[in-house]
């Protein structure tokens, strides 16, 4: 109010020469400041970004460390694998050994089975791949499309089956290929491993089939086929990259198995890859070179398939989970 | 109970045809509507037993009265089961899962109650030839039972220190699974360059065959010639100080495999959580943080009340598989351990009992340890879900 009273009683005059004085002087307050402000905020900002800086060299560093300590052992058994026969224990840390040579490359496949080996685990791993996607694909559909009843007992019974430890069965399986008399054979393993990944396979597939519309196989079935029919005419052909998922979790699975290997194969005739490399890195280490080797070559396209394909295959891992 | 062994003994073979007839019963039944016709459920009842006992009658030897009361059951049941409950409305669809649910139960569900059969009766390195030639195993009631509790699965490591090296090995592979892997995402979720390429090396100790990467592994922790020991010895080397507190190279396999079997499994383990975590974290809005910014959060802050709970739902399922992966993980521990003089100083629960059977030719003892396992696992698992219900009902 006081103030009010105050400007009114001024001059227009007086007002613009007082407007002028203090925005004078407030100009000359700037001009003081500003270059300690520009400098304090030139400061600030070079600290700030040296701070991101070490802070992104040191994310960098730890990465890299943790990089490093993942593939350690894959470049050890590279660099072993090349090493001469007469220095394979020595404790040279070097990546290429002085003297490399592909010599144990040579000798592992002239004088182990490892190529009779590999087409054992191929044989072996391709027709349970088959078998496991085949029922699981027709399985998954009924469960995706259909309603019927025991379908929840059904779904119920799958997520249980995952319940009972697979070492729990290798004990009966090996005792029922026994009885069947078809130990040391490729049938033998391919009953033991062929329904292992079966669940997890209708879960992923079924999940798919679920994002499919209905309506595709409605027009279908309007124009004359079969429930059949749209299956394998317009699910399918849809459906190639889960089923991908599932054949590739299906491949890997047996490719890498182990344990029930061990018990129903026992002539080196009928071993699969991962039996004979065991076998040869025994005890003594007396055949190190030759089981780097043999690693190198089962090692390289597995990753090469994993990396080329693991988008696809986390995104299917995921998806179960997250559906269930 | 002579009926009842001889049931079992036929059983798997019982039930593969049974499955084959009941899918190609219901086949008929629905394709041309028999189940219909007043007639037909009784006829079917009694003449395909009856042609049953015809055909394997003399094949089958001893069983036949026996065979033939299962048969006539199972009939009735499929029989009952298409004309009251499917009415023929659900063809498609049950022939869609026949085949699956048909292989689940010849090689899964089968298998687990053939386990069962087997831990109540002595199959062992010495009546397995007469069980494989006439099927005949003497029955001895929980002596297998009471074996587990009683004696060593291996040599001289008791149940007990079995059970309390698996929830030691259980914890300790979780717990740096998740935090090495929650570690990892977080550095790997910052923005900076080349995140392709570090995923894709970190990831390599997952992708690499599981065998190969023990395998490698157990070489790199041999005494004289394993890059761990190798390293060791030109650490002390380097600062003569350390041999003083006791670090230096030592016997990993021998001595300390436990040690040594953990540490090769988090290794492998690591990458599985990182990848799961770094989905999740990716997932979470950048807008959180920025509230949280002008809100003055600390970094731990932000992490304690933003990160950890949005990550909270993704992981929990990879931790809790993770879990029981690792309590059922033989692989790593046989692969160390198994070769021939090989220690038993690191072997958990399931490992055990996969040498009890394998190693030593215990069967019956080994099926009965199974079952023992199964059950504690079972009941584990159900407190757990049941706790986990609880938590989400609060």
């Amino acid at each position: 109010m006081i103030d009010n009273k105050k400007t009114s009683a001024m001059s227009p005059e007086e007002l613009s020469e007082k407007y002028e004085k203090t925005k004078e002087s407030l100009d000359q307050l700037r001009g003081m400041l500003m270059p300690f402000l520009k400098a304090q905020y030139e400061k600030n900002r070079k600290s700030l970004e040296r701070r991101e800086k070490i802070k992104i060299f040191l994310i960098h560093l730890v990465i890299i460390i943790c990089c490093f300590i993942c593939i350690y052992p894959l470049l050890r058994i590279f660099s072993i694998s090349l090493r001469p026969g007469d220095k394979l224990f020595s404790t040279d840390l070097s990546l290429i050994p002085d003297g490399a040579t592909f010599s144990a490359y040579v000798s592992l496949l002239k004088n182990t089975n490892f190529l009779r080996w590999l087409w054992n685990s191929l044989v072996i791993t391709i027709a349970t791949s088959f078998i496991g996607v085949s029922l699981a694909s027709t399985a998954a559909y009924a469960f995706s499309r259909f309603r019927f009843p025991g379908k929840k007992i059904g779904m119920i019974i799958l997520l249980s089956s995952q319940m009972i430890p697979a070492g729990m069965l290798i004990l009966p399986l090996f005792l029922m290929i026994m009885k069947m008399n078809l130990m040391n054979s490729y049938l033998g393993m391919i009953i033991a491993y062929s329904v292992s990944s079966l669940p997890f396979s209708i879960w992923i597939l079924k999940g798919y089939y679920d994002t499919i519309p209905r309506s595709l196989e409605e027009a279908a079935l309007v124009d004359g086929t079969s429930a059949v029919g749209a299956f394998w005419r317009i699910i399918l052909p849809l459906s190639t990259p889960a089923l991908s998922i599932a054949f590739l979790f299906n491949f890997t699975t047996a490719w890498n198995e182990y344990l029930v290997a061990r018990v129903v194969l026992f002539s080196s005739q009928q071993y699969t890859w991962t039996l004979g490399l065991f076998e040869l890195q025994g005890q003594y280490l007396t055949q190190w070179g030759m089981f780097a080797a043999g690693s190198m070559l089962v090692t390289i396209p597995v990753l090469i398939v994993f990396l080329y394909s693991s988008k696809w295959l986390i995104s299917g891992l995921t998806l179960g989970s997250v559906k269930g | 109970m002579e009926l009842l062994k001889s049931l079992y003994e036929v059983g798997w073979f019982l039930l593969l045809i049974v499955a084959g007839v009941g899918v190609l019963e219901g086949y008929f039944y629905t394709h041309f509507r028999f189940y219909d016709r007043k007639w037909f459920f009784p006829v079917l009842l009694s003449v395909v037993p009856l042609l049953f006992w015809g055909i394997f009658g003399n094949m089958l030897g001893g069983h036949t009265f026996a065979l033939w009361l299962y048969f006539l059951l199972a009939e009735g049941l499929i029989a009952a089961f298409f004309r009251y409950i499917v009415k023929g409305q659900h063809t498609v669809p049950y022939m869609l899962i026949a085949t699956a649910f048909v292989g689940l139960a010849l090689l899964l569900v089968y298998p687990f109650v053939f386990e069962f059969y087997l831990s109540f009766h002595d199959l062992k390195l010495t009546t397995i030839m007469a069980w494989k030639e006439t099927g005949q195993i003497p029955f001895v009631w929980f002596k297998q039972y009471v074996n587990v509790f009683t004696t060593s699965p291996l040599n001289d490591v008791s149940i007990w220190m079995l059970l309390w090296r698996t929830f030691l090995w259980t914890f300790t592979n979780v717990f740096f699974h998740v935090l090495g892997g929650f570690a990892l995402a977080l550095l790997l979720n910052n923005n900076i360059k080349g995140k392709g390429i570090y995923r894709t090396l970190l990831v390599i100790p997952w992708a690499m065959p599981q065998v190969v990467a023990v395998l490698a592994m157990r070489g790199e922790f041999h005494a004289e010639n394993g890059f761990v020991n190798i390293l060791l010895n030109r650490l002390v080397e380097w600062w003569p100080a350390l041999a003083n507190i006791g670090i230096g190279p030592v016997q990993w396999l021998s001595n300390y495999p436990l040690t040594t079997c953990t540490i090769i499994n988090v290794w492998l383990g690591i990458p599985f959580m990182m990848v799961v975590i770094l989905g999740g974290l990716q997932s979470i809005s950048k807008s959180y943080y920025d509230a949280a910014d002008i809100d003055g959060a600390t970094y731990f802050q932000k992490l304690r009340y933003i990160t950890l709970p949005l990550v909270k739902p993704v992981a929990m399922p990879a931790i809790t598989l993770g879990t029981i992966w690792t309590f059922n993980n033989i692989n790593v521990i046989y692969l160390v351990t198994g070769q021939a003089g090989g220690t038993e100083k690191a072997d958990i629960l399931v490992s055990a009992m996969y040498k009890a059977a394998f190693t030593y030719n215990r069967y019956s003892y080994s099926a009965a340890f199974a079952i023992v396992i199964f059950i504690l696992l079972f009941s584990i698992s159900v407190f757990y879900l049941h706790g986990l219900d609880a938590a989400k009902e609060d």
